[in-house]
Formats: C-alpha cells, sequence, structure tokens
C-alpha cells in the first residue's frame, strides 16, 4: 500500500474511532463520598452519594445504597439503579462507622487500594453512629452534604484539629514499624456535622478513642505543626481559692523532641519533649501578663497542666495498647536493627515509662497592657 | 489510479515541457551578432515594447517604456536624436561605446532587465535606464516590533541589498549572485561575511540552488523548500525574515543569508528550531523583559500544541485529573453537547482556521466584520445553542492566540497544523496518545537537519552555553561567543571590557 493511502487509513481510523467511547465526562457518575456500614450476616451496607450537575434537572447528588458481602458485590447491585457509568477516580472521602471499624476494615481498605484509579489523598474518616445516614442526611445550612464533609475534614486537618488522615498517611502509619494507623471520627450534631476526636487502630481495627479535648495536645505530642487552639481552665492545680482562671491561646509553632533511654534491668524510658509557642488569646484571672515574673508563672502553670495531661494520655494509649504517636520509631532507631526485630514492640510497650515534658512560652499576649 | 501517481505522472510532464523548451530556442543563438531584425523577431506580440525609428540617424530604439526611467532615458538617448542634430547624436554613440552589445542574447536580456537597445547601423548598444515602479519601504505586516527599527525589505532586491549593506558597512560583506528559473531568471543573492562564516555553509547552499531547475522562482519561501533537507517536513528548516536588522544579525554571527529578486523576505540558514521562538525586540528590550518574552513563547508553544488536545483527552478517558469545583461546571457545560469531545474539539478547531484564513485573505476593513462575528458565533451562539461547552471555547482560544504568539508566521502555521493531529491522538487513546504525538514530534525534530547542521541544536548536540541566547535572552555583556550551529571560525563576537 503506497504512502499517502497508508496515512490517510490511520487519518481515517483516528477520528472514526473515538466515536466507539461512551467515557464521556457527562455520562460518567463519579462517586464523590462513599460510606460503609456494618449489616447483619458479616455483610457490609455501602452508601455511595453522586454530584450531579445537570441543568435540565433540580438535583444536586444521587444516592445509592446497597448490602452486599463485600463492597464490591454491593456496588454491582447499585450501579444498575443509575443510568451513570459509576467510577471511583473523584472520590474523596470514605466514611466507616465506628461499628464496622470495631471488626475490622481490611477488606475495606484493601478494596479501595486495589483500585489504581482511587487517589491515595482520599480522606478516611470514622463516623459515631450510622456512617449511610450521615452521608445521606441534608444539612440545611451546609452546602450537599459530600462536599460538606469534605471540606469540614480539610479544614480541620488544616487548623490541626484533627491529624490529616489520608489514604496514604493510613497506609504509611499501618505500614511503618512503630507506629500506629489513626483516622478521624465524625459525629452529627442536630443539624451539623462536628468532630468527635481521633480513632486509634491497631492494625486495620479500631480499638479506641481520644476525645475532642485532647486532640491538640495528641498533635502536639506526635510532632510538628503550626496552628492550632486551645483553651485550659488552670484552677485545677491551683488551690481552689474561687477566683476562676481561664487561658485560650492558638499554638504558632510546636517541635518535639523523643529521648529514648534504656535501663539495664528495668523499663525502656522514654522522654517526650514538646516546646510550643503560642499567642495569648484570652486570659481571665488575676496575674497581669505584661508582668514577666506573672507572665512565667502563667507559661509554668500551662506546661504543668498539659504535661500532667500528656502524661494520662499516653497512658490511656498504653492500656488500648495503640502506639499512635509513633514512639516505637524512635525506640527503634534507638537500638540496632537486631535488638528491634529481637524485642516485641507490642508485648513491651504497655510496659514502657514515658514521660511527658511540654513547655510553653507566650510569643505574645495582645495589645493589652 | 492513486494520487502519488497522479502527482508522479504530473511531474514527468513538466519537466518534459521544460526540457521541450530549451529545444525550441536556437542552439546558435548565444554566438548570433544582435540585429534589429532579430530583435524585433523575439520580441513579436509583445505589445508592450516600444520601438523608435529615426531614419535620419539610421538609429532603432528598442525598450520596454514601463520599466524605464523617462528622465534618463530623454537626456541620455532621446535628447540628442530629437535635436536632429549629427553632432550630438555621434557624441551619444561615443558614449555608448561601452555599452556596446556582441551577442542577440545578452542584447535581448538587456532589454528584459530594462535596458533601452541602440541599434546603429551594424552596431547594437544596451543603456541600462532601469526603474521600475517601485514600493516604498514600509514596514513589516508580519513582523512587527515596539522598539527598535520598523523598516522592512521590499520587492526589489536592489533596495533589499542596499539596506543592508546601510548597516553592515564591512568590505567583508560579500554577495553572490546566482540565478534560478528557466523562464523567469530570478536573480538569487548570497550574502555573507567572510571571515566569520563557515564557507562549507556558503558552498553547499551555493550547490543546493544551482541544482534547482525549475520554470519559475517566485519567493524566498519557495526557493528554500527546494533547499530543504527534508522536503516531506512539516517544520521550516530555514529562518525567514522581512527585518534588515534580523538579517544582519544573523550574518555577524557567522550565517549565511539570501535574498530572491522580487520577494521582501529574505533566508538565513543554518536555521535551528529555536531560532523561530525569537525576535529582534528580545534584544532591543532590557535582557530581563526579553528572557521573560523568549520563555513566554515557549510556554505558549506548549499551550498550543496541548491545550486542546488536553481538553479531549480529560473529558473523554480522565475525569480523574480534573479539580473538584471544576468537574461540576464542565459536567454541566458538557451534558448539552451532543457530541463526543473529539468532535466538538475538532469542530471548533476549523472554526478558527477558517475565521483566521478568511481573516487572512480579506481587506482589512472585512476583515474586522469577520472577527466580530466570529468573536460572537464562535464566543457565545456556539455556547448557548449547545454545540460545544464553554471551558472548550477558553482552550480553542488560547490554543489560538499562543500560537500567534510565535514569531515566525511559518513556524505558527505548521504548528497549528500539528495541533489537529495530537487532537486525534488525545480523542483515541488520551493521554497515551498524547504522549505518543509529543514523542513522535521530538524524535522528528531530532532527525531533522538544516544544511546539515541539526535542527534541534544547541540542545542536540548538547551546548549548554548556548542556551543563554536560546531559552533566555542574557545580559550581552555573557553574549560573548557566536553561536556553535554556525560553527564560524572566528568565534568571539563581543570583546566588551566589563
Amino acid at each position: 500500500m503506497n504512502k499517502i493511502m497508508r496515512i490517510l487509513l490511520v487519518v481515517t481510523i483516528l477520528i472514526m474511532l473515538p466515536g466507539c467511547d461512551y467515557r464521556i465526562l457527562e455520562r460518567i457518575g463519579f462517586t464523590y463520598a462513599a460510606s460503609y456500614d456494618a449489616a447483619p450476616e458479616n455483610q457490609v451496607e455501602i452508601g455511595i452519594s453522586i454530584p450531579r450537575a445537570d441543568p435540565t434537572i433540580d438535583l444536586v447528588r444521587e444516592l445509592h445504597s446497597a448490602v452486599g458481602k463485600s463492597s464490591k458485590d454491593a456496588r454491582v447491585k447499585f450501579a444498575n439503579e443509575t443510568d451513570l457509568l459509576l467510577v471511583n477516580g473523584q472520590i474523596r472521602v470514605l466514611l466507616y462507622s465506628e461499628a464496622l471499624a470495631r471488626k475490622d476494615l481490611s477488606n475495606e481498605i484493601n478494596s479501595i487500594l486495589r483500585d489504581t484509579s482511587i487517589s491515595p489523598l482520599v480522606k478516611i474518616s470514622l463516623v459515631n453512629g450510622n456512617a449511610k445516614d450521615m452521608l445521606f442526611k441534608d444539612y440545611k445550612q451546609h452546602l450537599s452534604t459530600d462536599k460538606y464533609i469534605n471540606r469540614l475534614l480539610e479544614k480541620a486537618s488544616t487548623n490541626n484539629r484533627i491529624p490529616k488522615t489520608t489514604l496514604y498517611e493510613f497506609e504509611r502509619d499501618y505500614y511503618d514499624d512503630g507506629i500506629d494507623p489513626i483516622a478521624p471520627i465524625l459525629k452529627e450534631q442536630a443539624e451539623d456535622i462536628t468532630v468527635d476526636g481521633i480513632g486509634l487502630f491497631r492494625g486495620y481495627k479500631y480499638i479506641g478513642k481520644i476525645y475532642n479535648k485532647d486532640v491538640l495536645l495528641f498533635s502536639i505530642l506526635r510532632g510538628k505543626f503550626k496552628k492550632g487552639d486551645m483553651g485550659l481552665d488552670l484552677d485545677s492545680v491551683r488551690d481552689n481559692d474561687g477566683s476562676h482562671e481561664y487561658i485560650m491561646f492558638t499554638s504558632v509553632v510546636s517541635n518535639r523532641a523523643v529521648h529514648v533511654k534504656h535501663n539495664a534491668n528495668g523499663p525502656i524510658h522514654v522522654t517526650i519533649a514538646a516546646n510550643f509557642k503560642g499567642s495569648i488569646h484570652e486570659y481571665i484571672g488575676d496575674l497581669k501578663l505584661s508582668k514577666d515574673a506573672d507572665r512565667h508563672q502563667v507559661e509554668k502553670k500551662v506546661s504543668e497542666i498539659l504535661s500532667e495531661r500528656g502524661n494520662r494520655l499516653v497512658k490511656q494509649l498504653q492500656q488500648y495498647n495503640v502506639d499512635s504517636l509513633g514512639i516505637g520509631m524512635h525506640v527503634r532507631n534507638s537500638m540496632s536493627y537486631e535488638a528491634w526485630k529481637a524485642l516485641n514492640w507490642s508485648e513491651e510497650y504497655p510496659r514502657i515509662k514515658v514521660d511527658c515534658q511540654i513547655h510553653f512560652k507566650a510569643k505574645d499576649y495582645g495589645k493589652i497592657r | 489510479m492513486t494520487f502519488s501517481q497522479v502527482l508522479r505522472t504530473m511531474m514527468i510532464k513538466d519537466s518534459g515541457k521544460n526540457s521541450g523548451q530549451e529545444e525550441q530556442l536556437p542552439p546558435e543563438q548565444d554566438i548570433r551578432p544582435p540585429t534589429l531584425a532579430h530583435t524585433l523577431e523575439e520580441f513579436q506580440d509583445c505589445s508592450d515594447i516600444t520601438h523608435l525609428t529615426f531614419p535620419n540617424h539610421q538609429t532603432d530604439l528598442i525598450y520596454f517604456d514601463q520599466m524605464t526611467d523617462k528622465d534618463k532615458l530623454s537626456r541620455h538617448i532621446l535628447k540628442p536624436l530629437l535635436s536632429g542634430n549629427d553632432e550630438e547624436v555621434a557624441k551619444m554613440l561615443q558614449h555608448l561605446q561601452p555599452f556596446r552589445m556582441t551577442s542577440s542574447k545578452s542584447l535581448i536580456l538587456e532589454i528584459l532587465s530594462g535596458g533601452v537597445a541602440v541599434f546603429n547601423g551594424q552596431d547594437a548598444y544596451a543603456f541600462n535606464v532601469y526603474s521600475p515602479e517601485n514600493r516604498a519601504i514600509s514596514q513589516s505586516e508580519t513582523e512587527t516590533v515596539i522598539t527598535g527599527p520598523h523598516d522592512a525589505f521590499t520587492e526589489q532586491v536592489s533596495t533589499s541589498l542596499a539596506m543592508i549593506r546601510s548597516r553592515l558597512k564591512s568590505s567583508h560583506l560579500k554577495v553572490l549572485r546566482l540565478s534560478v528559473g528557466e523562464i523567469t531568471k530570478t536573480d538569487v543573492y548570497l550574502l555573507y561575511v567572510k571571515d566569520i562564516v563557515n564557507m562549507r555553509f556558503v558552498e553547499e547552499a551555493k550547490k543546493r540552488i544551482s541544482e534547482i531547475e525549475v520554470d519559475a522562482m517566485l519567493d524566498t519561501n519557495m526557493l528554500i523548500q527546494y533547499m530543504d533537507d527534508s522536503k516531506y517536513s512539516i517544520f521550516p528548516q530555514f529562518l525567514t525574515s522581512e527585518r534588515p536588522d534580523a538579517i544582519v544579525s544573523k550574518l555577524v554571527s557567522g550565517r549565511v543569508a539570501g535574498i530572491v529578486d522580487g520577494s521582501p523576505s529574505a533566508f538565513t540558514l543554518p536555521t535551528s528550531f529555536f531560532e523561530f521562538f525569537s525576535s529582534s525586540d528580545d534584544y532591543y528590550q532590557r535582557w530581563i523583559l526579553g528572557s521573560a518574552i523568549r520563555l513566554l513563547r515557549f510556554i505558549a508553544f506548549v499551550i498550543t500544541i496541548s491545550f486542546t488536545a488536553m481538553y479531549v483527552s480529560v473529558t473523554t478517558f480522565h475525569y480523574e485529573m480534573i479539580p473538584e469545583n471544576l468537574l461540576l461546571t464542565l459536567t454541566e457545560s458538557r451534558s448539552r453537547v451532543p457530541f463526543p469531545p473529539l468532535y466538538e474539539a475538532l469542530l471548533m478547531e476549523i472554526t478558527i482556521e477558517l475565521l483566521r484564513e478568511a481573516g487572512a485573505r480579506l481587506p482589512t476593513k472585512i476583515g474586522q466584520t469577520i472577527g466580530i462575528v466570529g468573536g460572537i458565533v464562535i464566543g457565545q451562539a456556539a455556547v448557548q445553542a449547545g454545540l460545544t461547552s464553554n471551558i472548550l471555547i477558553i482552550a480553542v482560544a488560547s490554543s489560538a492566540i499562543a500560537s500567534f504568539v510565535i514569531p515566525s508566521y511559518v513556524m505558527s502555521a505548521s504548528i497549528r497544523l500539528i495541533r489537529f493531529g495530537l487532537i486525534l491522538l488525545a480523542g483515541f487513546l488520551g493521554n497515551l496518545g498524547l504522549v505518543f504525538g509529543i514523542a513522535a514530534i521530538v524524535i522528528h525534530l531530532s532527525g531533522l537537519t538544516s544544511m546539515g547542521s541539526s535542527y534541534l541544536n544547541p540542545v542536540a548536540p548538547f551546548e549548554p552555553k548556548d542556551w543563554k541566547d536560546i531559552f533566555i535572552r542574557a545580559p550581552f555583556k555573557s553574549l560573548r561567543e557566536r553561536p556553535t550551529q554556525s560553527d564560524s571560525p572566528n568565534k568571539v563576537r563581543n570583546k566588551t571590557k566589563e
């Protein structure tokens, strides 16, 4: 065949063949968020939310749910209910109910990992209650629920209300030696959704949770971060003389160092030294912050309260036997590989002695004198 | 019969015609002495020729009235003849002695190039009084600059050469005259600066030009296609410019320039792909601005070849790549369009090309109308009618605008055509197709040569020291050597002390 005919043929093929394809944007239903709930007989109930943008219909999102043995099994069922080709490439949020997570999430997460079109940046979150109900409910004063949850999680993690937990971070912590994964927990609260705390995992199993008031402390102990708000009642350490003392500050910079000391015949001794600087936003009490001595007194008080709470938090983690702070990584780094291999960390962890030393420094206290 | 076969037979016919004409010319004409009778016979049926007879002096004049300078003609030739004074006629003939013609062929050539033939008895003289109507020197339409000289070459080669000479006052500027075109006998001038140019390129250019055997040579852009290394390539392999300052800068950087008589553009060789992205303006601006604009042109190149193709591949195959916020607007505007993205994109691209072509061929005033009609039709109505999505309009428009950022019109036209290939590939295989297409372009570019030197110079072969005058326009103090591609025997061009 001569050259020009061949070129003509190629061009014709190139023009004709795209007609066969129907994976075109407007005929695709991209799942935006998915919920996973435990269903009877070891089954799972999957709910998905698909945003729709057809100007001819007054519909913001399409919702489907089905019960099946696995997530893919359920998918096949609700794929029959829609005119769109269901795809996963734009999925942003995965919601798992606490009940399901307490059993095990390995099947669900593995099926997510197996799908190459799903971004590792998909956010993972637990739901206190029924995940499907939360996803399917319309919250009147918010965007469509799927977007609302996505942005809520995004904002909360940039403000360090919760640590960032995408599939990538979850998997990294899962596979890393000496740290256990975590995920935020969401809760429905009247007409809003709110962060309920942080879920602690051992492997793919949900073990326990850190309540809201300790979340910032958890972030401080877990690593460095830049932004976060915290309010503290300072009365607890003070002799209760009736006056109320309260402080509210924004942490600006925080870093932590973990020191590991091996004792010859005692448990491993770990010191978590965290320094953070903050701007004091509110202070209700008798001391004058503009006086250096008074301010140092407040700083000291805050440090003491936080250190004590930190110790309590670590105790709690040790009780659950989840190393969500990644202490194991530091212990591992402090010894040889053979020694680490020989050490059964999950057995050793509840026994080690952890000492939290948190130092707070007021960077500024506003324009008030 | 296939198309190529038709083409081939046509080409064979053409060459047959050529050889036929050569046979028609009497071979003895070269040596034949010039006679009035023969000359008149030669110009038989040329009603635009003027033949004056002065029987008192046995003198005949033959010339083309519209090609001659009336003043010169009357002063030197007509006045003595019309005065009727024998003495003056004799004096005139005395003056004409140096222009005496010995062969008929050269006399005819002289008449054709604007001379007046004077027959006096047995003798024939040809006196050049050539002065055709000429366009005044004006601004270049295709290569305008904001700062810097605004004059451009005209169709008359003597003016163009004068413009170069006046800018490059050196006896080392050599001008070779060659002739191309069996019938048109077009003059082609090759210019170079002795001791700076590598004579290899001059010899090669001379060889290639003298090998051309064709009826007519009308324009520089036509000539360079005969000289191409790869005649089937879509890319222009010689830089053409209408700007004398650009040509002079190429000459002093050790390149060879060429001008075809009757064409307002000159070409330079050897040429690299990246030269098409630089404009004289870059050198007249401050260097940071020049560099920024040059980088912008490379970005424009990427935009123009890939934007629409990217739209097609993303909407057809890779919905994952679309940012969340864009996704819904895109779906919304796509949902009313009845065609797959590929046909949608082709439709819009072809419409834009139609508009551009219509605008280019029409007079400026009607061209504006076309612009308005096109703007409304494409910009608004097409979206409202649901023929295209508005994101595509943006993609098509920005890639069209970006294509005009490339200073060389020839290169920008080539790139615009390549875009269609990439759109087709993107519609067929998505991003994979796009990558295939771009890889094919890169492979093709790497294989191209211009006068035997690599087209991708200085990227391949790797000459990083030239990059500061290719991707950016570095300050003059760091532009100390001539480009490697011109392979100049005299490398240093800037000896200014810092």
